[in-house]
C-alpha cells in the first residue's frame, strides 16, 4: 500500500476490539483475562455503548423515577396520601447523568486494571487487517491479527418521518428528557415505545401510541402481553392498534402527523413525536466492503454459532449481528467469540437468551414461547399460575401479573418460562436457569421457595400442572394416594 | 372406530379410568381428552384420536383397563380409519419430542462439546432424563473399556516399493461404518445351496425379447425376486426385525427388498416396495429404473430407507457362493451367483432370531421355487 501518512507507523496489536458497549468492553475484558493483549477502540468519549448511554440504564433510571410517583398516587386507596409531586426536569436529568458517569467511569478504571487499552476515535478498516482510527490527535492505523467486531446499532429513523426537526424523537433524544411534551404521539408498540410512554404518560404527558400490527408487543405471548395493554390504555390517552402512520411535517411548533385510523385519513398535530420502530446495524461508512465480512439483506453482519464472520480475522457480536438486540446476548456472545478465537469448542447457538420489557407491569420471557411452539407445530404442555392467588403480589396491590411454564409432553422439561408482572425481569432468570439445566417441573415444584415471595409463583405453577397447587385450585384432578 | 388403550409408557401397561369427560352421542374433535386414566405416577389424558360422534362407553369410572383394551367407540364422518397416535404422556425418558437437544446444564455442555462428545449418545439419569456429569464420566468409562479402536503402528509402506493414497471417501466410510456394525453385532451364518435354473435361463431366451420390446429387461433378478415373495410370506421371521430395547421381533406385513447395486463409489442398496404387490414387468421396470437412478446417484434418501430383506445378485460379474453381510436392521440377505449350470444360493441370517433348521426350509423352498418357476408368471 505505502499510502500511510508519515509518522503514522501502524500499531501492531494482538486483539482488537471495536465498540465500548455491553458487547465490546466484555469481549476486551474477557480477552485480557485470558491473557491476550488487546485494544479497545471507541468513537465516543463515554465508554457503554447504547446500554449505558441512551438504552437500557437511562431508561430503567427514569422508569425507576416515573414508578415512584405512579406509586404515591396509587397510595392513597392505601391510607397513605401523598401531595402531587413537583417534577425538577433538570434535577431528574442530572440524576440520571450522574448514574451513567458513574457506570462509564468504572467501565473505564476496569479497562485500566486489566492492561485494556482505550483508544478514543472512529475506527474505519482499510483492509481484512488494518484499521485506521480517527483519533483527537490524529489518524492511527492499527495492525491487528484478530479483530472483534462490535460496533452496535442505532434507532431506526424512516426517511419519512426525519424532518431534522428534534420534535421528531428516537430513543436517543427521549432519552435526553428536554422537555415534558403535553401531547406525545409513539410510533411503534414494541417495547421500546412501551417504556418510553409510560416515562412521558407518568411525568405529564398525553401519550397516544400508534402501532402498525394488531397487537403491542409482537412476538410476547397474548395473554402475557394483555396486562401491558391494560396498563397502558389506562395510563395513556389512546392506544391505536393497526394504525399506520404515513407522513409527518413540521406545523410551527407543532408536528402534523398523517395517519389512517379505521379507514378515515386524519391530520393531528403532536408537541413532539417519539419514533420507535427497530434498530439498524451502525456499518455505514466502517470500511466493510474493504474486509471479506458479509452482511445479510438487512445490512446485518452474518456470523455462524462461532461469531465468526466471513473474514477468518474478524469475529463480530451483539446488536451488529442481529437477532435479539439485548445487551446480555451481545455479553453472552463476546465471550463466545473469545473463546472461539483462543480456538475452543463453542456456540453461542444454544445459549437461552431471557428478553425482558420494563413496562408496567414488567414482561419476561425465555426459552420456547407458546406462539412459537404453536407456529412451528412444537407439542407442548403450558401451566400457569395467576399472580391474583399469590399472597406477595396482593401485599404490593399488585395481582395484576401471570406465571407460565411451557413443557415438553412426557419428559415434563421446562423448554420455556414467561412472566408478566412486578419485578418479572428478576424473576426470569429461575427460567432461564431450569430451561438451561433442562430441568423439569417436578424439579421446580420440589424446589422450596420463600414465602411470601413472587417467586413462589414459579413453583406453584409447576403444582398447577400437576393439579397440586397449593393457592390455586383449578379442577378435579385427584391423585389418590 | 374404536379407541383402545394405548401404550402410555414402558411398564405402564394398565391404569385406573379417573375420569370420563363425554357422553354417549357427544361429538368430540380430534384430540379433545375423552377420559382421564390414572397409573402411579400421573394422571394422562385419553384424546380422540379423530373427530366423530361418541357411540359407546366400555369404561366406567374406577375401571382398571390393561393395554389394547376397548375404551371408546367413535362413529361419524370424517373419521378415518387409523389406529390412534399413541400417547406417552409419563414415560421415564422419552426422546424428546420437540426435537430440542438432550436435557444437561451449560457446564455439561460445554464440557462435552470440548470432548467431542454427542450427548445425544449418552443415557442420562437425571429427571426427565437430564445428564449429569456422572452420566458423562461412565460414559467416558464405556468408551475407555471399550474394546480399543484400531490404531495399528503407522506404517510406512512406501519403504517397500511405490504407492499411491487415495481418500476413503464419505461413501467408503457409510459402507464401512454399517458392514462394521452388522457384522460386529449380529451372529451370522450363511447357508449355501444351489438351484436348478434351466428352466428359467429357457424361460429368459424365450420371452426376453417381449420385454425388450416393452422397453425394459427380463432378467434373473426380477424371477428371484417373485420365487423369493412366496417364501418370506411363508417365513415372516426373515421379513423382521429385532427391537434389542423391547426384546421384541417385529414382523412386517409389507415386503419392500433391498437391492444391492455395484456403483462407481461403491456398494448401495436402493429398496424396491411392496414387491409382493408387482408382476414381473413392473418388477422388471423397477429394478431398472432403481439401479439407473442408483448408478446415477440420483437416488433419494428416502428410496434408500424401510427395506425388510436385501438382495445381492453377483450372477452378472460370476460370482459363485459367498457370504453376504446382513443389511442392519434387517435379519437376513440372500447372496445370488452365476447360474454354471446350477445357480448359487447363500442365505445369510441373524441366528438370534432365526435358527438353522429354518434357514434350511427357507432355502430348499426357495430353490424349489425356483425350479418350478411357472410359465405364466412370466408370459405377458
Amino acid at each position: 500500500m505505502g499510502s500511510d501518512p508519515v509518522g503514522s507507523d501502524p500499531i501492531k496489536a494482538d486483539w482488537v476490539v471495536l465498540g465500548a458497549g455491553p458487547g465490546g468492553y466484555a469481549a476486551a475484558f474477557y480477552a485480557a483475562d485470558r491473557g491476550r493483549k488487546v485494544i479497545l477502540v471507541e468513537q465516543e468519549k463515554r465508554l457503554g455503548g447504547v446500554c449505558l448511554n441512551s438504552g437500557c440504564i437511562p431508561s430503567k433510571a427514569l422508569l425507576h423515577a416515573t414508578e415512584l410517583m405512579r406509586e404515591s398516587k396509587e397510595s392513597a386507596k392505601r391510607g397513605i396520601r401523598f401531595s402531587e409531586p413537583k417534577v425538577d426536569l433538570a434535577q431528574l436529568r442530572a440524576w440520571k447523568e450522574g448514574i451513567l458517569e458513574k457506570l462509564a467511569g468504572g467501565i473505564r478504571t476496569l479497562a485500566q486494571r486489566r492492561g485494556v487499552e482505550v483508544m478514543q476515535g472512529r475506527g474505519y478498516f482499510e483492509d481484512s487487517r488494518t484499521l485506521r482510527v480517527e483519533t483527537e490527535s490524529g489518524q492511527k492505523f492499527i495492525r491487528f491479527v484478530k479483530m472483534i467486531l462490535a460496533v452496535g446499532s442505532k434507532p431506526a429513523l424512516p426517511t419519512a418521518f426525519d424532518l431534522g426537526n428534534p420534535r421528531v424523537m428516537t430513543s436517543t433524544e427521549a432519552l435526553e428528557l428536554e422537555e415534558t411534551p403535553r401531547d406525545l404521539l409513539v410510533v411503534g408498540g414494541g417495547y421500546i415505545g412501551m417504556e418510553l410512554g409510560t416515562v412521558y404518560a407518568t411525568l405529564g404527558s398525553r401519550v397516544v401510541l400508534v402501532e402498525a400490527m394488531g397487537s403491542i408487543l409482537s412476538g410476547v405471548d397474548p395473554d402475557l402481553a394483555r396486562p401491558v395493554l391494560q396498563y397502558a390504555q389506562a395510563a395513556f390517552k389512546e392506544v391505536r392498534l393497526n394504525v399506520k402512520v404515513s407522513k409527518m411535517a413540521t406545523g410551527g411548533k407543532q408536528i402534523k402527523v398523517a395517519m389512517e385510523v379505521e379507514g378515515k385519513k386524519r391530520e393531528e398535530l403532536y408537541d413532539r413525536v417519539l419514533v420507535s420502530v427497530g434498530r439498524t446495524p451502525n456499518c455505514a461508512d466502517l470500511g466493510l466492503e474493504n474486509t471479506k465480512v458479509t452482511r445479510d439483506g438487512k445490512g446485518f453482519v452474518q456470523v455462524n454459532g462461532k461469531q465468526q464472520t466471513a473474514d477468518s480475522a474478524i469475529a463480530a457480536i451483539g446488536d451488529v449481528v442481529g437477532g435479539a438486540m439485548l445487551a446480555h446476548k451481545a455479553s453472552k456472545e463476546a465471550r463466545v467469540a473469545v473463546e472461539a478465537l483462543l480456538g475452543e469448542e463453542v456456540s453461542s447457538r444454544e445459549a437461552v437468551i431471557p428478553a425482558v420489557v420494563f413496562t408496567d407491569p414488567e414482561v419476561a420471557w425465555c426459552g420456547l414461547t407458546e406462539a412459537e411452539a404453536a407456529e412451528k407445530k412444537i407439542p407442548v404442555e403450558v401451566a400457569r399460575f395467576p399472580w391474583a392467588a399469590s399472597g406477595r403480589a396482593l401485599t404490593l396491590d399488585r395481582p395484576d401479573g401471570l406465571t407460565k411454564l411451557i413443557l415438553e409432553p412426557g419428559s415434563e422439561r421446562v423448554l420455556g418460562v414467561g412472566i408478566v408482572g412486578h419485578g418479572a425481569g428478576d424473576l426470569i432468570s429461575e427460567g432461564v436457569l431450569a430451561v438451561e439445566m433442562g430441568a423439569t417441573a417436578k424439579d421446580l415444584a420440589e424446589t422450596v421457595h420463600p414465602h411470601p415471595t413472587l417467586s413462589e409463583t414459579l413453583m406453584e405453577c409447576a403444582e398447577v400442572f400437576y393439579g397440586t397447587s397449593t393457592h390455586l385450585f383449578l379442577r378435579r384432578r385427584t391423585i389418590e394416594s | 372406530m374404536e379407541i383402545r388403550l394405548p401404550q402410555l409408557a414402558e411398564g405402564a401397561d394398565s391404569g385406573t379410568v379417573v375420569n370420563i369427560l363425554v357422553a354417549v352421542g357427544d361429538k368430540v374433535r380430534k384430540d379433545q381428552t375423552v377420559l382421564e386414566l390414572e397409573n402411579q405416577k400421573a394422571v394422562a389424558p385419553i384424546p380422540a384420536p379423530a373427530a366423530g360422534t361418541i357411540a359407546q362407553i366400555h369404561v366406567k369410572q374406577g375401571d382398571v383397563v390393561s393395554v389394547g383394551q376397548m375404551l371408546v367407540t367413535l362413529t361419524g364422518e370424517g373419521v378415518p380409519e387409523q389406529k390412534p397416535e399413541p400417547r406417552t404422556p409419563f414415560a421415564e425418558r422419552p426422546p424428546s419430542s420437540s426435537g430440542f437437544p438432550p436435557p444437561a446444564s451449560p457446564s455439561i455442555r460445554k464440557m462435552a462439546k470440548e470432548l467431542g462428545l454427542d450427548l445425544a449418545q449418552i443415557p442420562g439419569s437425571g429427571n426427565g432424563g437430564r445428564i449429569t456429569s456422572e452420566d458423562v464420566r461412565g460414559y467416558l468409562q464405556s468408551l475407555q473399556s471399550a474394546p480399543a479402536r484400531r490404531a495399528p503402528p503407522k506404517v510406512d509402506f512406501a519403504k517397500w516399493g511405490p504407492v499411491t493414497r487415495k481418500p476413503f471417501t464419505p461413501l467408503r466410510q457409510a459402507i464401512a461404518r454399517a458392514m462394521e456394525e452388522s457384522w460386529t453385532t449380529i451372529p451370522h451364518v450363511t447357508q449355501f445351496d444351489d438351484a436348478d435354473v434351466s428352466g428359467i435361463l429357457k424361460l429368459i431366451e424365450k420371452f426376453g425379447p417381449e420385454y425388450e420390446k416393452k422397453g425394459t429387461r427380463l432378467t434373473l433378478t426380477g424371477i428371484v425376486i417373485r420365487a423369493l415373495v412366496p417364501v418370506l410370506k411363508k417365513y415372516p421371521v426373515f421379513n423382521a426385525s429385532l427391537d434389542e430395547g423391547s426384546q421384541e421381533i417385529i414382523l412386517k406385513q409389507y415386503i419392500h427388498l433391498g437391492i444391492a447395486v455395484d456403483t462407481e463409489g461403491g456398494l448401495i442398496v436402493p429398496v424396491l416396495r411392496d414387491a409382493d404387490r408387482k408382476n414381473l414387468l413392473d418388477l422388471s421396470r423397477e429394478l431398472q429404473d432403481l439401479a439407473e437412478k442408483t448408478r446415477a446417484r440420483k437416488i433419494s434418501m428416502e428410496q434408500l430407507q424401510g427395506g425388510t430383506f436385501t438382495i445381492s445378485n453377483q450372477g452378472g460379474i460370476g460370482g459363485g457362493h459367498f457370504t453376504p453381510i446382513i443389511h442392519k436392521p434387517e435379519v437376513a440377505i440372500l447372496g445370488v451367483g452365476r447360474a454354471r449350470p446350477k445357480l448359487p444360493l447363500a442365505l445369510s441370517y441373524d441366528h438370534r432370531v432365526i435358527d438353522g433348521a429354518a434357514a434350511a426350509r427357507f432355502i430348499r423352498d426357495l430353490g424349489q421355487g425356483l425350479e418350478t418357476f411357472p410359465e405364466s408368471e412370466v408370459n405377458i
